[in-house]
């Protein structure tokens, strides 16, 4: 996304910039995706923060979580988390092959992710108008909702720039040696992966 | 160096005469503003000296390193002092630690209420303040009245947003809350009438959420309580009710000297019953059980308390309801 | 190569500004954005009624949720779109070719491209300190009409909500889209050029995050449409009045979205372009300080600001969703999202007031010929606030009936962050200490500005004693506090760069003598407007009241008038710029003598800055060091600055 580093690229009688210099061995992309999920790992703390108040601090609390009659559907989001850890590993699967020059692999992977990542979306879909509860119910299912929410629209994020990697990959471009367009999506779904652990385990098995 | 010493000087004796000649605080009617006083001129005996000092290195250096527009010289290449720097940062350091322990010593003095403390119970709601006392047979009132001399305990309730207690000459502040209960401790020590102020932003009447506090005499605050629960007090009066419910915080009524404007104008509540098609009584009485059933026009609904029917009794109800009728326009 | 070299060769080029006739409707512009946000405005219009219809919900067209989804999220994306903002990724992402980066939207050649999508960071800067600069003279109106209503106790011509959204407004707008903004705008300027590189590390990001701006603003100011009026909770918007409040609310809440992700864009392209794109030689130990400075509040931005936009996320929650975060009766915990906004907004004072340390540091040395005191320990300091200042967010909330066992701890981190700042201070003494001072304009602010923020900092010592700040807490001595390190502190500091970076910015000289008077006009009213405010808070007003006790009339009206003349001395620095602009005389490439390495270019600088990246062999403040400098220029640049020795 560095204008200047492609501009050393097509310089030819176009006067651009200089070349900025380097001072840094990470890559200027993967250097901002990085802060950017540092920013929106913050953006979970906050979220997090709230479940911690409602669910901790608060004198009034009640000690059974969910407080009865509630209950989390576990198993289904239990299954969910199967669904998008493996498609962790299937985006790992893509990188991979676009670095060994296999486009086939590169497709069929981003694919497969995708494929997962949506199924996950429509299971959470599903589970919200199956949960038996709504967000107007009390503190515990904004918390739910808030958490679970937040994430489902990372995903949401998560997919939208693994389809414009996609579509770039059927159309030709990325190569052993460029392939920051599929690199920097890969980021960002291991983190909203990692994130899907964290927000499980909080909301529905502690 | 003489020179940036009468600087100094001539620096921090205006200074001090501010800060000595103003009366910056209230004059205290607590124990806990007392101490809160101590702390307050400690610290500002430290920040005059740190001020006079900056002031000082900062004048004298104008004055005498100034140099003419076409001075195209560099001064002396002077990158730091390492025990210069160590000093600049263990000295503060220090003074800031001795306000710091100063300070939680008298917050832990400040927060204690002693053996058995009398209770005031303080309820705010947008905008009135309300008070009862536990140990007078649960006595309510709109005015805060309080004993001299021993430690009082306030608990607080807050019922919509969150509202601030604060009496300035009594230094103590606490918000109160909805959902957490909260709590001061003031040892009154001086009679008289203060003024009890929200200070948390609470909505269109906060400026106005005021409430009248008296500190008497244990005997007139004995007599006081007795007076209130024979009944022969102006506990059940109109006039009183319609202080102490509040009205008066958002309500302009000529009989009452109120002349505030976050409600309707009660002066004129015989036409508005008019135009409802209602007489006077029934219109007031459910303006104050059901407010928001009929609102006047260009007021917003939900702004007046619903909890009247729940926080007053019917006898106080129609008390208040007689009081504005008699006094409203005819 | 000058500007008009420049715009010669890029119309020789085959007119990159142009690349496809397209016509007014689809040209990036205005007018597309004007009907690309109506358009996006409908489609959020029918996206809710639609879920609401198929969902069964009742009524389908909720106005709350409308205005909420349609006017102040889909709306300013379709805007964005039409202004063009979009336009290269969307060429990207659809995976056509991109041409070739022409540089068509870099540089400004006349004076309507500081209106378009613009890529170079100095036009950046510049449109983020003329949009901030609005913010700041309506906001500085607002606070002399709600002064006006308070010269007399009781109310003279406005009813109490419309004071309480006055209030709020002034302090969105100031904190919002004035004070961290003008600083963004003013790194923006500047750190790439003291950096040695050409731009910012994603120009087109850079852009986009300007853009956000305007939006905020223009949404806060919005609110005073919405029935009910403008949002009138205070700029801190305390759950569970914020969640109660006419509509007017939930403008605040998204435009400090708006505002926050455009910080965070901000701060993100700083870091990335302070760690990899420095000039070689460039070490983290010879950065200057206004560098350092923008690096460790960078730092804040990216990791405090999420939590504001939890907190704004959570309210709006609790109104349009009916979830019960902060309801008790619903389970929720009312002190949390004073923690949560307390976690954000109290970085946010460094965020207000680290950049401008970085300002007065630069402007110190130059203007006294000596390098800074203590550098080391200066940089060291402003990681010391950052650390620190994470640590203390409960000192706001001492009397809010939180934990008893928090005051004293945060009381403690809260007096020991006095002593980073004592030693900038001090620094800052001993740098004038035997230098050759110039009393201009900005060394005139530069000092104002440790004399005022020494005040507010001093203050600040008294807020920190919980018992004093139990008295003090939510009374105009909290006002008074707020705008010495505010006004005092951030906008002198403010005032001081635009004078110190005007000729570089504009390629012109300001008038010194209005500079002067500029500043004498404003030290003197703002301390007759602030000062007395401890007073009247200290023995009893509280403040965010629209009608106090007879007691605090004459004070209050002696401040009344004050303001009055602090509003008037703005229009001395407008009227200074404008013409100074137009028709100053103009300036050489390095006015200052300064070594930094901005100043070693034209003024303004070169399209691209420079022609080749500078070598940096020393420190950026070595002077009176006999044959020392900071970088080794060549082609067509200004030559370096000989130190006098």
């Amino acid at each position: 996304m560095s204008a200047h580093a492609e501009s050393a690229v097509h310089g030819h009688d176009h006067h651009g910039p200089p070349t900025a210099n380097k001072s840094s061995r990470m890559d200027a992309t993967v250097l901002g995706m990085f802060l950017f999920i540092g920013t929106e790992a913050m953006l979970f703390g906050s979220f997090f923060a709230a479940y911690f108040f409602v669910r901790v601090v608060n004198p009034d609390a009640s000690s059974i979580w969910p407080p009865p009659p509630y209950e989390f559907p576990k198993f289904v989001a239990g299954i969910n988390t199967v669904i998008l850890v493996t498609s962790s590993f299937t985006m790992h699967w893509a990188l991979q092959s676009i670095k060994r020059n296999n486009r086939r692999g590169l497709q069929a992977g981003l694919v497969l992710t995708i494929l997962m990542g949506t199924a996950f979306l429509l299971t959470q879909f599903i589970e919200y108008a199956h949960v038996g509860f709504n967000t107007g119910d009390g503190a515990f299912a904004s918390v739910f909702f808030g958490l679970t929410g937040l994430h489902g629209a990372h995903v949401l994020i998560g997919l939208t720039l693994l389809t414009i990697a996609a579509v770039r990959a059927f159309r030709g471009h990325f190569s052993p040696e460029h392939h920051h367009g599929v690199e920097l999506p890969g980021i960002y779904w291991h983190f909203v992966d990692v994130m899907w652990l964290v927000v499980y385990a909080t909301v529905y098995l502690l | 160096m003489v020179r940036m010493a009468l600087i100094g000087i001539a620096v921090a004796i205006p200074v001090t005469l501010v800060a000595v000649l103003i009366p910056w605080l209230p004059t205290s009617a607590s124990k806990q503003m007392d101490r809160i006083e101590f702390v307050f001129w400690f610290a500002t005996i430290i920040c005059i000296a740190i001020f006079s000092l900056v002031m000082a290195v900062l004048l004298y250096s104008v004055l005498s390193f100034r140099a003419p527009p076409e001075d195209l010289s560099d001064g002396p290449s002077i990158h730091g002092n390492t025990t210069l720097e160590i000093a600049w940062t263990v000295v503060p350091a220090i003074l800031v630690i001795a306000i710091g322990v100063l300070s939680a010593i008298v917050l832990s003095q400040n927060g204690n209420a002693g053996t058995n403390p009398m209770v005031v119970k303080v309820t705010a709601q947008q905008f009135a303040w309300r008070f009862e006392y536990p140990a007078s047979k649960n006595l309510k009132s709109g005015t805060l009245v309080l004993p001299l001399g021993d430690p009082i305990k306030f608990q607080f309730k807050a019922l919509d947003v969150i509202h601030s207690f604060w009496i300035p000459q009594m230094g103590q502040k606490q918000d109160l809350v909805p959902g957490i209960d909260t709590s001061l401790v003031i040892t009154p020590t001086r009679t008289g009438t203060f003024s009890l102020v929200c200070t948390e932003l609470c909505g269109l009447g906060h400026a106005t959420m005021r409430a009248v506090v008296n500190v008497v005499s244990k005997d007139d605050f004995a007599a006081w309580v007795e007076k209130q629960q024979s009944g022969g007090g102006s506990g059940a009066s109109g006039a009183a009710l319609f202080a102490s419910a509040g009205c008066s915080g958002c309500h302009a009524f000529t009989p009452a000297g109120s002349a505030a404007a976050i409600g309707p104008n009660l002066d004129n509540v015989a036409a508005s019953a008019a135009k409802a098609g209602q007489s006077t009584e029934e219109y007031v009485k459910e303006s104050i059980v059901n407010p928001n059933k009929i609102v006047a026009p260009g007021y917003a609904p939900g702004v007046m308390p619903g909890n009247f029917a729940d926080t007053l009794s019917a006898k106080e109800i129609d008390a208040l309801v007689q009081y504005v009728v008699t006094g409203a326009k005819k | 190569m000058s500007v008009a070299e420049y715009a010669a060769h890029e119309t020789g080029h085959g007119g990159g500004s142009a690349p496809h006739r397209r016509g007014l409707l689809m040209r990036p512009g205005f007018i597309r954005a004007a009907w690309c946000f109506a358009v996006f405005f409908l489609v959020g219009l029918y996206l809710v009624a639609g879920i609401r219809w198929l969902a069964g919900w009742d009524p389908i067209y909720d106005w709350n949720i409308i205005v909420l989804v349609g006017g102040l999220v889909m709306g300013p994306v379709g805007f964005l779109l039409g202004l063009g903002a979009f336009d290269y990724w969307l060429y990207w992402i659809s995976g056509r070719p991109t041409k070739p980066d022409d540089h068509a939207n870099h540089g400004a050649h006349t004076w309507t491209d500081y209106f378009k999508v613009n890529t170079d960071h100095k036009v950046i800067g510049v449109q983020y300190l003329a949009t901030t600069f609005v913010f700041f003279v309506l906001g500085g109106l607002m606070a002399m009409l709600f002064r006006a209503e308070l010269a007399q106790p009781g109310m003279q011509f406005m009813d109490t909500q419309t004071y309480n959204g006055l209030v709020s407004m002034h302090a969105a707008l100031m904190i919002f889209v004035f004070i961290i903004p003008a600083f963004a705008g003013l790194a923006n300027f500047a750190v790439p050029l003291m950096l040695g590189a050409p731009d910012m590390a994603f120009p087109r990001l850079n852009a986009l995050s300007y853009w956000f701006l305007p939006i905020a603003g223009t949404m806060f100011l919005a609110s005073f449409l919405a029935p009910g009026g403008a949002f009138a909770t205070g700029w801190t918007s305390y759950a569970p009045l914020a969640s109660e409040q006419p509509i007017g609310q939930i403008f605040f809440n998204m435009g400090v979205q708006w505002a926050g992700a455009s910080s965070i864009l901000t701060a993100l392209n700083f870091l990335v372009t302070i760690i990899t794109m420095r000039a070689p030689g460039m070490t983290f130990w010879r950065m200057p300080l206004l560098v350092w400075a923008n690096f460790t509040t960078s730092l804040l931005v990216v990791i405090a600001t999420p939590f504001i936009a939890g907190s704004q996320f959570f309210v709006m929650f609790d109104r349009v969703m009916h979830t019960s975060f902060f309801v008790p009766k619903g389970g929720g915990y009312v002190l949390g999202y004073q923690h949560i906004f307390w976690f954000y907004s109290h970085p946010a004072v460094y965020i207000m007031i680290l950049p401008g340390f970085g300002i007065v540091s630069e402007i110190i040395s130059v203007m006294s010929r000596k390098p800074i005191f203590g550098y080391r320990l200066m940089a060291m300091s402003l990681l010391g606030i950052l650390v620190l200042g994470f640590s203390v967010w409960a000192h706001h909330m001492f009397v809010a009936g939180m934990a008893d066992w928090l005051r004293v701890p945060m009381m403690i981190t809260t007096l020991l962050i006095a002593v980073p700042t004592g030693v900038k201070v001090f620094s800052w003494l001993a740098t004038l200490w035997e230098g050759r001072i110039h009393l201009n304009t900005p060394m005139l602010f530069a000092l104002g500005f440790i004399s005022m923020f020494v005040i507010g900092g001093l203050s600040g010592i008294y807020l920190a004693s919980v018992p004093i700040d139990i008295h003090a807490s939510d009374t105009y001595f909290i006002v008074a506090h707020i705008h010495y390190v505010l006004f005092g502190g951030s906008v002198l500091t403010i005032f001081a760069g635009i004078y110190y970076w005007f000729p570089k910015m504009t390629g012109r000289m300001y008038n010194e003598r209005l500079g002067k008077l500029h500043f004498w006009l404003t030290f003197v009213s703002f301390n007759l407007t602030f000062f007395p405010m401890h007073w009247v808070g200290l023995v009893g007003m509280p403040r965010r009241v629209a009608d106090y006790s007879d007691r605090f009339a004459n004070l209050n009206l002696i401040i009344t008038i004050s303001s009055f003349a602090l509003g008037a001395s703005v229009v001395v620095f407008f009227y200074n710029v404008i013409v100074s602009w137009a028709r100053g005389p103009i300036a050489e490439s390095n006015p200052w003598r300064a070594l930094t390495l901005e100043w070693q270019v034209s003024s303004p600088p070169p399209i691209f800055n420079f022609d080749e990246i500078p070598q940096v062999v020393g420190g950026p403040y070595e002077y009176g060091v006999p044959g020392a400098r900071h970088a080794i220029l060549s082609g067509g640049a200004a030559q370096p600055q000989e130190t006098t020795v």
